[in-house]
């Protein structure tokens, strides 16, 4: 472990130094979460109520985001189990940056939480022995644990790898590979109890259906590939890290299905709601066609579901999904289209109407707008910063300073089967 | 100093030269002053800054300890004793208002139940208006624990009721119906709590330990009565409003960002009186009682009229009956 | 002397009250001792127990009576306890009495009580044109309603009775006897309590009012008003936000 303090000084010097157009970019990540800090102090100060909430919904921007964050950060685990289990070559180099991923959506996700709280400072109350977390009966406390543990696990086992490969060690399999196992499932456990806790309440039958997990699950395996693809698209530009085709084909072969998963659910909820309309599908009603003068969520909603299926219509091609002008709008098109429709167009419309039937409509103030954006600049700021202290230590270019006061000791290649990536594929130095 | 008057002038430099000044006596006067002075402004400065009050050290002290503690449901006797008393003292201390805030226990042997004759309500609000009064509702947010709904004669879908009406009550062909937290006995909202600040006391009503709540608000989107309020701000009752004879789990003062609810006047009803509501409504619309005794008002209730409750089909027995004449 | 001050004062305060309806959140207030009240003091249980033994006895109780309680609506208050009749009275069963229930003692809100101030014992004639001349505030709404004359409810030779239509007589404490007869089933909710209301809390012995103390028996209607403020949505707002 002496290589920890040196490991720990590079990576803050890796993500701490770069070329002008990094520190524009950290910079101007830097000025949003200025400014959603203090739209957060606002907010901390006077209450929940400068935001656009109110008892009728109660919920907002925040929980919104925090839904379809939880489905970015699960999906990071699409890459890793063909990664380390299956051994696949394409996906063996992408997979940190996956990790990265899900670090960074999960943290976003315990932010939405802490600012949507209205008692924040009272948050240790949820801790386990010293609060009182009502496991397992509240589907929020399976929430906290299971969020902490999956950002416990995307952190640790990345680290342990890293660290290894950063003190030219090899990470022993049957040291991480069980973890690896557990972290998949729980990756799908994670965003199942987010459904969860949407589904179970009789109160609000826009959610209590049984297709809402799986809804869940499918938008979140569409959308979490689409950003690692972008993701990916951008680190190949902008690096010598090599990522193949194969990694980008078959990302985008997940993404397509998951995608046309996810349009069958949605033509499926559309034909429960609308074929015989009920009581229970006013909430529908309203998300889709308004009720009366009340049709603030019309515009979004059919906005996304265009985007949707433009975008999983054009993937479905599969000379346009091969092309990356094509591959690339198409993923941030999907991306867009999954938050409206997993964001605003699921919480939102839950509330509305009331459980008495009052419509209470929901705009976000200027601070609910602030903090959301605050929180996103966070979380991509902790992905840039991830990715740029793994990628040298990946490449091979930075190794423990330590390593060179000894030399007898040998770099140990890494002890593994597979094939080196250079072996099978050229490296794209562009 | 000068020693022009001693004659002698003093050899330069060296410990000498500050040694052996000589000084006459009206300049070791002012050196000595404006030593002293300067002494006293060093010690002062270098002395602890106690521009606290013992008041305002004692609310600090209050509010901390307020702070760290710990789940009411879960406290010993002499904790909840203890809580109570720092509470009191802070509204002493706060507000200057002297209140008792009880933590009187459920009776034995008592479960209530609440029925609602939607023949004789006629819209007055005057629940609402002593609900108000009784329970130190923001005055500033209108925190309304009832909504009272104006419904067409024929049609008994809450969803088209209108709860907004403002004009002479009772409307020809119209009918009102009432709502608030019906303490159901199977409550979803105390299963989805993830702290555990909300629970169904053994006399039925569904309480709230105000500083145990983080303000998450799963409760409310849980509730299917659409029951529970929250401090979206800091609540703001004028000190001469305030209601001083409060319980623990009731109508004691919250904070911005909790969850709070109709709690069948906790404070009254513990303590054999009507709640506010009841006591309030001048058609004698509402009927409150013990449901395990059998020859309560509310008993007679359930036995002879046809009785019916919202949302039957969700199980979540709320407590809380409509009937008509 | 003392007599008629006392009643003048409570006609002061009674009529108020009575041509207002029983809106009070609290109980009755009494400005000054209520008739018969210099009677002893008995508890709730001699109450209870006196009145299952003999119909009609007097005591006086504290009604409300939380010990300490000083708060809004806390008042003690006093009423006269008389039990229900058995005869055509209200039961759970049919003609017998299971519960006792203590009644507020009506007649002396009555604005101009006692009936014989005026009506010296000897039957009068009783004419609608004839209201008018002492009983100003009286407007026979349900009268008209019902066909009735003075005489179908008020005993021509003793004015401070009601008249049955079996020919008994009740007193002006007993307006159920009266009222039940048509409007039976109202009376028999109000003696299972999901009529009217209770003056003191949920436990325990019911002290209730009779039919007359809410309902004008002349205009029982309750009147039309403005409600109570509706409930308004107040969102994105300071501490200094007015609404």
């Amino acid at each position: 472990m002496e290589h920890l303090k040196p490991f720990l000084l590079n990576g803050f010097r890796a993500a701490t130094t770069g070329g002008r157009r990094y520190h524009v970019w950290m910079g101007s990540l830097t000025a949003i979460m200025l400014v959603g800090a203090y739209a957060y102090w606002q907010q901390f100060q006077y209450g929940l109520g400068v935001t656009g909430m109110s008892d009728h919904v109660s919920w907002g921007l925040y929980i919104s985001n925090f839904t379809f964050l939880v489905g970015l950060a699960a999906a990071a685990m699409m890459l890793v189990m063909p990664a380390y289990v299956l051994e696949d070559v394409d996906f063996g180099k992408a997979v940190l940056i996956a990790e990265g991923v899900a670090v960074g959506a999960l943290l976003m996700c315990l932010a939405f939480v802490v600012v949507d709280i209205g008692n924040p400072l009272a948050g240790w109350h949820l801790m386990p022995v010293i609060g009182h977390l009502n496991w397992p009966r509240s589907l929020l406390a399976w929430d906290v644990l299971v969020l902490n543990g999956y950002l416990a696990l995307n952190l640790l086992i990345p680290a342990y790898i890293l660290y290894h490969h950063y003190t030219g060690r090899a990470p022993e399999k049957r040291k991480y590979l069980p973890w690896i196992y557990l972290a998949v499932m729980w990756a799908v456990s994670i965003h199942l109890v987010t459904a969860f806790l949407l589904a179970g309440l009789p109160a609000r039958p826009f959610w209590n259906t049984a297709l809402l997990g799986p809804r869940f699950l499918a938008s979140a395996f569409t959308a979490g590939p689409a950003f690692v693809i972008v993701l990916l698209w951008f680190v190949r530009k902008e690096t010598n890290y090599p990522i193949s085709d194969g990694a980008f084909s078959k990302l985008a072969l997940i993404t397509t299905v998951a995608a046309q998963i996810n349009l069958v659910m949605l033509l499926s909820e559309l034909f429960f709601e609308f074929y015989w309309p009920t009581h229970h599908g006013i909430s529908a009603k309203y998300l889709f066609f308004g009720i009366g003068s009340h049709r603030k969520l019309v515009p979004w909603i059919w906005t996304a579901i265009s985007l949707n299926v433009l975008a999983t219509g054009s993937l479905m091609i599969h000379p346009l999904r091969r092309n990356p002008k094509f591959l690339m709008p198409a993923c941030v098109t999907l991306f867009v289209a999954i938050w409206i429709e997993k964001g605003m167009g699921l919480v939102i419309p839950g509330f509305i109407p009331s459980p008495l039937g009052e419509i209470v409509e929901y705009t976000p103030s200027w601070v609910e707008l602030c903090v959301t954006a605050g929180i996103w600049a966070m979380g991509l700021f902790v992905l840039t910063a991830l990715v740029r202290v793994a990628l040298p230590i990946e490449l091979g270019e930075v190794r423990s300073p330590l390593l060179d006061l000894d030399p007898g000791k040998r770099i140990v290649r890494p002890r593994t089967t597979r094939p080196r990536y250079e072996d099978v594929r050229p490296v794209r130095t562009r | 100093m000068s020693t022009e008057r001693d004659g002698a002038p003093p050899a330069p430099g060296g410990k000498n030269t500050v040694l052996q000044k000589s000084v006459d006596r009206r300049a070791a006067l002012s050196l000595l002053l404006g030593g002293a002075v300067a002494g006293a402004q060093a010690l002062g400065a270098c002395a602890p800054v106690s521009a606290e009050t013992d008041e305002e050290k004692e609310l600090k002290l209050l509010a901390w300890r307020e702070y760290i503690k710990g789940n009411y449901r879960y406290m010993t006797e002499e904790e909840r004793a203890e809580t109570i008393a720092r509470l009191e003292r802070l509204a002493k201390l706060k507000r200057g208002l002297d209140v008792t805030i009880q933590d009187t226990g459920p009776q034995p042997g008592v479960l209530y139940g609440y029925a609602f004759n939607i023949s004789r309500c006629k819209g007055f609000r005057s629940c609402v208006e002593a609900c108000i009064n009784e329970n130190n509702l923001d005055r500033r947010a209108a925190t309304q624990y009832i909504r009272i709904f104006e419904m067409r004669d024929g049609e008994v879908d809450l969803e088209l009721g209108d709860a907004t009406f403002q004009r002479e009550v009772p409307a020809e062909g119209h009918f009102y119906l009432g709502t608030q937290c019906f303490q159901c006995d199977d409550p979803p909202c105390t299963r989805v709590c993830p702290v555990g600040a909300t629970w169904r006391e053994e006399d039925g009503i569904v309480v709230i330990d105000y500083d145990w709540c983080i303000g998450c608000r799963y409760c409310m989107a849980a509730c299917p009565y659409w029951a529970r309020r929250f401090n979206w701000s800091e609540p703001d009752v004028p000190a001469q409003d305030v209601n001083p004879n409060q319980h623990y789990l009731g109508n004691r003062a919250r904070k911005k960002g909790v969850v709070e609810k109709c709690h069948f006047c906790i404070h009254r009803t513990r303590q054999g009186r009507l709640p506010a509501c009841a006591e309030a409504c001048p058609t004698g619309a509402r009927v409150f009682g013990n449901l395990l005794d059998p020859d309560s008002e509310i008993r007679w209730v359930l036995a002879n009229k046809k009785v019916f409750r919202l949302k039957e089909d969700l199980k979540t027995e709320p407590k809380f009956w409509y009937f008509s004449d | 002397m003392s007599g008629a001050r006392t009643a003048c004062v409570m006609a002061c305060v009674a009529a108020s009250w009575f041509l207002s309806g029983c809106q009070e959140r609290e109980g009755p207030v009494w400005e000054s001792a209520p008739p018969g009240a210099g009677k002893a003091t008995i508890d709730s249980a001699t109450a209870a127990v006196n009145a299952t033994r003999e119909p009609g006895v007097l005591g006086s109780v504290q009604a409300a009576p939380v010990a300490g309680w000083s708060g809004p609506g806390g008042r003690a208050f006093e009423v006269d306890l008389r039990t229900a009749s058995s005869e055509t009275g209200p039961s759970r069963k049919f003609g017998t009495i299971t519960l006792p229930i203590a009644l507020r003692n009506h007649a002396a809100s009555l604005s101009q009580y006692p009936c014989t101030s005026c009506h010296a014992g000897r039957a009068i004639v009783m004419t609608e044109k004839r209201i008018g001349d002492a009983h100003q505030n009286i407007k026979p709404v349900h009268p008209k309603q019902t066909g009735a004359e003075c005489a179908t409810c008020h005993a021509a030779e003793n004015v401070a009775q009601l008249a049955l239509v079996n020919g008994k007589r009740a007193t002006m404490d007993e307006s159920y006897r009266l009222c039940g007869q048509c409007h039976f089933s109202q009376v028999n909710a109000w003696a299972g309590g999901g009529h009217g209301k209770r003056l003191d809390g949920w436990q325990g012995r019911r002290i209730v009012m009779a039919c007359t103390d809410c309902h004008d028996p002349h205009d029982p209607a309750v009147k039309p008003r403005i409600p109570f403020r509706a409930p308004q949505i107040l969102r994105t707002r300071r501490p200094d936000d007015e609404h």
